[in-house]
């Protein structure tokens, strides 16, 4: 139902679904080019980040919305605790995040995206991603806090995109830049898809990027379930 | 019936009660007496619990009919410098229609913010169907439904589908909540719109589709605020004659309207409220009598207004 609830909605339909293929289709197109230094296999991984990242715009819009149309304390009025229903947020976002991969995947792959790593890498970059979007689901939560509205949501909610957006998706870093990414969360999906899809499994970097994307993704989604719990659920 | 319960109950000592409540896993407030301990166990009292203290000869007389619903005592809640529930203190019965009445900001709302659990009291306790709201907030939840003032529907979803989710939070079976769905659709005539998303429905139409998410659950006590607001005449006629058919079925209904002829037909009594105070309650009739008026609008005005002109 859930599920239902977002995908019905003409502005979250385009956000989630329609906006990464158009986005995997143009900058394909535009960017894919090794004269540009930037082949299709480095493109791809950036564009599955980019997709997950709008998540937090997603959640975001989605929990301010029901707060103000007064849906989170009707729900509170029923027998639901509030662990079933974050326990359902959560779920349903990562599905969503999980759709956009696999329309991220489709298309570059219709677009002639082969990964050196073949099905398997495609395979474990789902679940990687998947861990991943429970940072965009803690930072929606925590941008859905501060917000009075959901057009506020909206802007907000850049805070958290566009930095991820910069350095960590396929916009070229310097290594002055890299420094700065390296406290960026996203900087270490890329990475790790990078590594998946050039089927370098066994390079112990991969490692550090499952472990900081992990650690973090946690600690974030545990931050915005608190935060939003005490603060912004009335 | 029920004031053979509480008479047979106040036979009882204190450790009887106190004996019986540990039974029902009912915690009482410090500092109550008697008399309120009485009202609280007579809300789940039962031949059995009797029986397991050995007081065999008073089995026959009980009977499990609750006495009072809902039980507030000196509720207070204050926001910042504010005082919106000041000292509330009234028993609501089992099966009774309770309407609470008062211009607006008088402290409605919070008042059923707070007995329904959104809310936490800042002083003051107040037990619903037995179950204290700031220690038994999972109980109540299984016994209550609420109607929200705003018209409180996923606007994405269609009828049919919002009452289904609500009634799966209450984990009502789904035979059960498909007949029961049906039969409030039809009752309430949305029977025909209920396979289009509520985001086309009218004004009316959303404030139905919200009344009857309140109700799927079949609740025990239903806090309707504002039900038939922003209804036209002819809606608002066939949904009063809903709620007052809820009346028919041993159903609490505490509702708060603007539409003081929607209280005056349908309530038992009123309580009017003003400044977050209780200051007036009765029937409709013993107001109209006290305050020698037609009907509750008069009594409403005289009384609201008398206010407004000692607070200037």
């Amino acid at each position: 139902m859930e599920l239902k609830k977002l995908i019905r909605q003409p502005a979250n339909l385009f956000l989630n679904l329609l906006f990464p293929a158009v986005l995997t289709i143009v900058f394909i197109f535009a960017f894919a080019d090794p004269e540009l230094g930037m082949s299709l296999n480095s493109v791809v991984p950036g564009l599955i980040v980019y997709a997950v990242i709008f998540v937090i715009m997603t959640i975001a819009q989605s929990f301010s919305t029901e707060r103000q149309e007064g849906l989170l304390k009707r729900l509170n009025t029923t027998p639901m605790t509030s662990g079933e229903f974050m326990g359902s947020q959560i779920i349903t976002h990562m599905l969503i995040s999980f759709l956009q991969v696999i329309v991220v995947f489709t298309l570059a792959f219709l677009l002639g995206f082969r990964p050196d790593s073949g099905i398997q890498g495609i395979f474990l970059a789902l679940p990687v991603t998947a861990i991943f979007s429970l940072s965009s689901v803690g930072l929606g939560l925590i941008t859905a806090t501060v917000s009075k509205t959901p057009e506020a949501a909206t802007g907000i909610s850049f805070v958290f995109i566009l930095p991820q957006m910069f350095f960590g998706t396929f916009l070229p870093i310097t290594s002055t830049t890299q420094q700065i990414a390296k406290f960026i969360p996203s900087y270490y999906l890329l990475d790790a898809l990078k590594m998946i899809f050039e089927g370098d499994w066994v390079n112990t970097n991969i490692f550090l990027d499952l472990g900081v994307i992990s650690i973090v993704s946690i600690l974030v989604v545990i931050i915005g379930i608190l935060l939003f719990e005490k603060y912004g659920s009335v | 019936m029920s004031s053979d319960i509480k008479s047979v109950l106040k036979q009882l000592d204190e450790k009887e009660l106190y004996e019986i409540a540990k039974l029902k896993k009912i915690n009482i407030p410090k500092n109550w007496s008697k008399t309120l301990i009485v009202e609280l166990l007579a809300l789940n009292v039962s031949t059995k619990d009797v029986q397991a203290i050995g007081t065999k000869p008073l089995v026959k007389r009980i009977k499990s009919n609750a006495v009072s619903a809902i039980i507030v005592k000196d509720l207070v809640k204050q926001f910042e410098d504010v005082t919106a529930v000041d000292r509330l203190s009234l028993e609501i019965k089992q099966g009774e229609l309770f309407s609470l009445l008062g211009p607006n900001g008088a402290g409605k709302t919070t008042t059923i913010n707070i007995l329904s659990g959104i809310l936490k009291p800042t002083k003051g306790t107040a037990i619903i169907a037995g179950f204290d709201v700031t220690k038994n907030l999972e109980e109540i939840k299984t016994v209550i439904g609420v109607c929200p003032q705003e018209a409180a529907v996923f606007k994405f979803l269609n009828a049919r589908e919002n009452i289904e989710l609500f009634g799966n939070l209450h984990g009502i079976p789904k035979k059960t909540l498909e007949e029961r769905t049906d039969t409030f659709l039809e009752l309430l005539g949305l029977a025909e719109a209920s396979k289009r998303m509520a985001k086309g429905y009218s004004g009316g139409m959303l404030r139905k589709l919200n009344l009857i998410m309140a109700l799927i659950n079949d609740p025990k006590i239903a806090f309707l605020d504002e039900p038939t607001v922003g209804m036209d005449p002819r809606a608002r006629r066939k949904t009063w004659e809903f709620i007052g058919s809820l009346k028919d079925q041993n159903k609490t209904i505490i509702l708060t309207t603007h539409y003081i002829e929607e209280a005056e037909a349908l309530s038992d009594r009123v309580g009017i409220i003003d400044y977050g105070k209780l200051i007036e309650l009765g029937t409709p009739q013993e107001l109209m009598e006290k305050y020698e008026t037609k009907n509750l609008e008069q009594v409403f005005l005289k009384i609201t207004g008398r206010r407004i002109l000692e607070g200037m």
